[in-house]
C-alpha cells in the first residue's frame, strides 16, 4: 500500500431501514450507532493507511443526498485549538466532523407517513463528480509545470454501504453511473448490511470489477470492511477477495415481466416484449407488418424450457461461499432489469 | 475516456493555428483557405477548383487572434484566461440544438480510410497516415462506448480501388485489431472514391431498415481516380439512405461536399491535429433520425422503427466447466451461451456465429438510453440574487466557486455564466462548469434531481 488512493464511501441512512435493521428480532441486529462507531473505525484505518490517503464520504437521506465529509475541504475552526493529547488529530477531525453532519441532518428530517425514496443516484453521481474533479485538478495541475497539486488518484474507489432495497424509478440512473464510472475507472463496492439483495448494486459492482458482499452476519461488519474493502483494487488481485459470479444478465420483457431469453426489442426506444406486438407500449411506434409476420413464422412454436444456469461444480464453487452469503433466491429470481419497466415506460423528460 | 477531456481542450489552444478556436462560423471558409495555400505550397492541381472562389486566403480573412483574446487577470496571470478559453470550447458542444427527437441506435458504420500516397504527407505530425491510424483507433474505440449495438466495417482507398480491411463486427476488439498493423496498411497509389464507397455500399445492402446505415471517409487526397461517373453512385447512395461524413485533410473537393450534402452526412476540413480529432469524434454520437425519415419520403409511415429479435445469453461465470467458444474455438470457461442455439460466444453484443440470432446483454440496452432521455441543459446563472440555493459550493462536487466574477473582456456571450455557476431548471441546484460538462458529457443524470 505505497501508493495512495482515495475512497469515496455512499452510506445509505434511510431512517425506516435502519430502524428495521436494529430490531432485536433479527438473528444479528446491527443498530445506526453500533454501525457509524464500526464504520468510523474503517475510515480510520483507510486515512491511516497512507498519509496521502483521501476520503470522501457522501450520505444517502431520503429524497436528497449530502457531502458528510471530505479530506479536500479545510479543517474547521473548533479544530484549531489545542488537541486531545490521546487522539491522532486526523481521527479526531474525521470523527466528529462525521457525526455532527449526520446527527444535524437526521434531526432535520421531518416525521412523514412516507419516506421519499433514498437519494442513493444523487450520493453516488455525487462522488464521481467529486473523483472527476481531483482527477482534473491533479491533471491539470501536472500539466501545469509539474506543481504539486491535490494528490493524484491512482485507484479511485466508491464503496456503497446500503441498507435498503432498489428503487426501480432509478434503474437508468443508476446504470448511466455505472458506465460513468466504468469511464474513470472508478471501482465500485457495494457493503450490503440489510434488506433483500440488490440487483443494481449487484451490477455496479459486477461491470466496475468490484466486489459485492451481503454480509451474513452484520454485526462482524467491520471485519467485512477491513478484510475486504480496505485494500485498493490493486492490492486485491493478490488477496482474493469475494467476487459475485451469480449475476445474471437476462432482462424482463415489459409486458408481463417475463424473464426473457430470446425478446422482441423495439429498434427506437429499446422496450422488450416477449410476443412480436404490432405497437410499442412504450413509445407507440407501429411495426411493419411484414416484420411481424416473418417474427412470428421464425418463433420457435413452444416456448422452450429454459435451461437453468449451469451450476458450477462443487469443487470450484465462488469464494463468496466462504464470507458472502449464497442466497437461494439468487439464482434465475433476479435479473437485471426487471424494474428498468417503470424506468423506461416514463415518459421522456 | 471521454473526447472532451481538458488534455484534448489543451490541445486545442495549443495547436498551431493562429485562428482562434472562438469563431466556429468560419471554419470552413478558412478551412478552404487553408487548403488553398498548401496546395499551393505543394503545387498540387487543384487551382482550377479554388480560383472560382472569392474566398479571401487565410492571412486576409478577418480571423481573431488567439493572443488578442486572452487578457491578464489583476494579478498578471493568464490562468484565468486560459481556463475560461477551454470552459468556452467545452460548453460550445453543449449548446448544440438537443432538439433532436429519436437518433438511431442500431447503427452500422463503414469506416474508409484513405492509403493514398497523399496520406505520407507530413503537415500532420507525425505523418497524416499515422495520425489518421491513431485517431482511428481512439474512434473505435468511443464509438463502441457510446454505441453498443453498433457494428463497423473498415474500408482502405489505395492503388485505385477499394480494398476491404475489416469486416463488419460488433466487437471492438476485431475492428481494433484489423487496423492495428501499421505495416499491413502501407500507402500506396491513388484513392478511388467511387470504388470504395461502392464496396461499402455492398457491404452494408443486406442490413435490415431499422438500423442506420453510415459511411465516414477520412479522406487526405486531392484527387480521386474513378472508374465510372461518381454521381450515379451518389444517387444509389442517397436512394439506399446510406449517410456519407467526410473528413478531409487537405482541402473541401466538390464532391466530397456533395457527397455529404446529399446524404445528409457532415462534411468538415481538418486544420490541424485538434481539429482533425474534434471533426471525426463529432461523429461518434447517434445520428438524429430527423433526415433520414425526409428522405424516406416513401408510402411508409416509419420506416425507421421495426421489432428486432434479441437473444439474452446466459452467463457462464469463470468457475464453470471450460469448453470451446464458436467464435475463437479456445477453450474457455467465461463466456456466454446463445438462448437460441446454446452456442458458447466469448463476448457481447455479437451475432451468434452459429445461429445468427443478435445477443445483448441487458447493460448494453441500458448503456443506449441516455441517448433517449437526455440531461436537461443547464441555465447560467447570471447574477446572485435570483437564486434559491445560494451555496458557496458546487452541488456535485462541492467546490467553492470563485468568489469574484472572471473579469475577461468579451465573456459575456450567449451560454456562459460569469460566475461560472450553472443551474439546473427541474431542481434549481447550481454546478460548477466542470461539472457541469461531466454530467451532460458522461453521467447523463444530474445529482440534484437524481434522475
Amino acid at each position: 500500500m505505497d501508493k495512495p488512493s482515495h475512497l469515496s464511501v455512499v452510506v445509505d441512512l434511510s431512517p425506516s431501514q435502519w430502524h428495521l435493521c436494529g430490531q432485536s428480532s433479527n438473528s444479528h441486529p446491527l443498530p445506526l450507532s453500533a454501525f457509524l462507531s464500526q464504520l468510523l473505525a474503517f475510515l480510520n484505518a483507510h486515512i491511516a493507511c497512507n498519509d496521502e490517503n483521501t476520503l470522501s464520504v457522501y450520505g444517502a437521506l431520503p429524497g436528497k443526498s449530502i457531502l458528510l465529509y471530505s479530506s479536500a475541504t479545510a479543517v474547521p475552526e473548533e479544530f484549531t485549538g489545542p488537541a486531545d493529547p490521546n487522539t491522532y488529530r486526523p481521527f479526531e477531525v474525521l470523527d466528529s466532523t462525521m457525526m455532527n453532519s449526520i446527527s444535524d441532518r437526521v434531526e432535520a428530517l421531518t416525521d412523514l407517513e412516507q419516506e421519499p425514496p433514498i437519494g442513493l443516484v444523487g450520493a453516488l453521481t455525487k462522488s464521481l463528480c467529486y473523483i472527476n474533479r481531483m482527477s482534473n485538478a491533479s491533471s491539470t495541475s501536472t500539466a501545469a509545470g509539474g506543481v504539486q497539486g491535490p494528490v493524484v488518484l491512482p485507484d479511485p474507489r466508491i464503496l456503497v454501504v446500503s441498507v435498503s432495497p432498489d428503487e426501480s424509478s432509478s434503474y437508468i440512473p443508476i446504470m448511466n453511473s455505472i458506465f460513468s464510472a466504468q469511464k474513470l475507472k472508478v471501482t465500485i463496492d457495494v457493503c450490503k448490511l440489510y434488506g433483500p439483495e440488490s440487483v443494481f448494486l449487484q451490477q455496479a459492482a459486477h461491470l466496475t470489477g468490484g466486489s459485492y458482499i451481503y454480509l451474513e452476519r452484520p454485526d462482524a461488519l467491520l471485519q467485512y470492511l477491513t478484510m475486504a474493502f480496505l485494500p485498493p483494487p490493486a492490492v486485491r488481485q493478490l488477496l482474493s477477495v469475494p467476487t459475485q459470479d451469480k449475476v445474471d444478465f437476462r432482462a424482463a420483457c415489459f409486458c408481463h415481466k417475463n424473464i426473457v431469453d430470446i425478446g422482441f426489442v423495439c429498434s427506437v426506444c429499446l422496450s422488450i416484449f416477449c410476443q412480436p406486438v404490432p405497437v410499442c407500449s412504450t413509445c407507440r411506434t407501429k411495426f411493419p407488418i411484414k416484420t411481424l409476420q416473418r417474427l412470428n413464422a421464425s418463433k420457435p412454436a413452444a416456448p422452450a424450457p429454459r435451461t437453468p444456469a449451469p451450476t458450477p461444480p462443487a469443487t470450484s464453487l465462488p469464494r463468496s461461499q466462504s464470507i458472502g452469503t449464497p442466497r437461494s433466491s439468487m439464482g434465475n429470481g433476479l435479473v437485471a432489469p426487471s424494474p428498468s419497466r417503470n424506468g423506461t415506460s416514463l415518459p421522456p423528460r | 475516456m471521454p473526447p472532451r477531456r481538458t488534455g484534448n481542450d489543451y490541445m486545442d489552444v495549443d495547436s498551431d493555428s493562429d485562428v482562434s478556436i472562438l469563431d466556429e462560423f468560419e471554419q470552413t471558409t478558412k478551412a478552404k483557405a487553408k487548403g488553398k495555400g498548401k496546395a499551393i505550397d505543394r503545387s498540387k492541381p487543384s487551382k482550377g477548383k479554388s480560383k472560382a472562389k472569392e474566398q479571401p486566403y487565410a492571412w486576409e480573412a478577418s480571423y481573431t487572434r488567439s493572443w488578442d483574446t486572452v487578457r491578464e487577470d489583476e494579478t498578471g496571470s493568464l490562468q484565468g484566461a486560459v481556463q475560461d478559453l477551454i470552459a468556452r470550447g467545452r460548453r460550445r458542444r453543449l449548446l448544440a440544438p438537443a432538439a433532436a427527437i429519436r437518433r438511431s441506435i442500431i447503427r452500422h458504420l463503414v469506416l474508409v480510410l484513405d492509403l493514398s500516397t497523399s496520406m505520407m504527407d507530413r503537415d500532420m505530425r507525425p505523418t497524416r497516415f499515422d495520425l489518421m491510424l491513431q485517431y482511428a483507433r481512439e474512434f473505435v474505440t468511443e464509438w463502441f462506448d457510446q454505441n453498443p449495438l453498433g457494428q463497423i466495417g473498415v474500408v482502405g482507398m489505395r492503388g485505385g480501388v477499394g480494398e476491404r480491411i475489416g469486416e463488419m463486427s460488433g466487437n471492438p476488439q476485431d475492428v481494433l485489431k484489423c487496423i492495428s498493423e501499421r505495416h499491413k496498411l502501407e500507402p500506396s497509389g491513388d484513392p478511388s472514391l467511387q470504388n470504395a464507397i461502392e464496396m461499402a455500399r455492398s457491404s452494408m445492402s443486406h442490413l435490415p431498415t431499422h438500423s442506420s446505415r453510415e459511411l465516414v471517409i477520412i479522406f487526405g487526397s486531392l484527387t480521386s481516380c474513378d472508374p465510372g461517373n461518381i454521381h450515379d453512385t451518389l444517387e444509389e447512395c442517397v436512394k439506399d439512405r446510406i449517410r456519407i461524413s467526410i473528413v478531409a485533410l487537405a482541402a473541401e473537393m466538390k464532391i466530397c461536399r456533395e457527397l455529404c450534402d446529399k446524404t445528409g452526412g457532415m462534411f468538415g476540413v481538418a486544420m490541424n491535429e485538434g481539429h482533425f480529432k474534434d471533426l471525426l469524434f463529432e461523429l461518434i454520437p447517434p445520428p438524429a433520425q430527423r433526415a433520414l425519415a425526409r428522405t424516406g419520403g416513401g408510402g411508409v409511415s416509419n420506416p425507421a422503427a421495426d421489432l428486432m429479435m434479441m437473444g439474452f445469453p446466459t452467463r457462464l461465470p469463470n468457475t464453470s466447466p471450460p469448453s470451446l467458444c464458436v467464435c475463437h474455438s479456445q477453450l474457455k470457461s467465461e463466456g456466454f451461451l446463445c438462448p437460441r442455439c446454446l452456442a458458447k460466444v466469448c463476448d457481447v453484443p455479437t451475432d451468434c456465429d452459429i445461429c445468427g440470432l443478435m445477443i445483448v446483454s441487458s447493460p448494453h440496452l441500458a448503456r443506449s438510453y441516455h441517448h433517449l432521455f437526455p440531461v436537461k441543459p443547464y441555465q447560467p446563472v447570471t447574477s446572485l440574487e435570483e437564486t434559491p440555493y445560494a451555496d458557496s459550493k458546487c452541488h456535485a462536487c462541492a467546490a467553492p466557486f470563485p468568489s469574484n466574477p472572471t473579469q475577461v473582456p468579451g465573456t459575456a456571450t450567449e451560454g456562459m455564466s460569469l460566475l461560472g455557476r450553472y443551474r439546473c431548471p427541474d431542481c434549481h441546484h447550481v454546478f460548477c462548469t466542470d461539472c457541469d460538462v461531466f454530467i451532460h458529457d458522461v453521467v447523463h443524470c444530474c445529482p440534484g434531481c437524481g434522475k
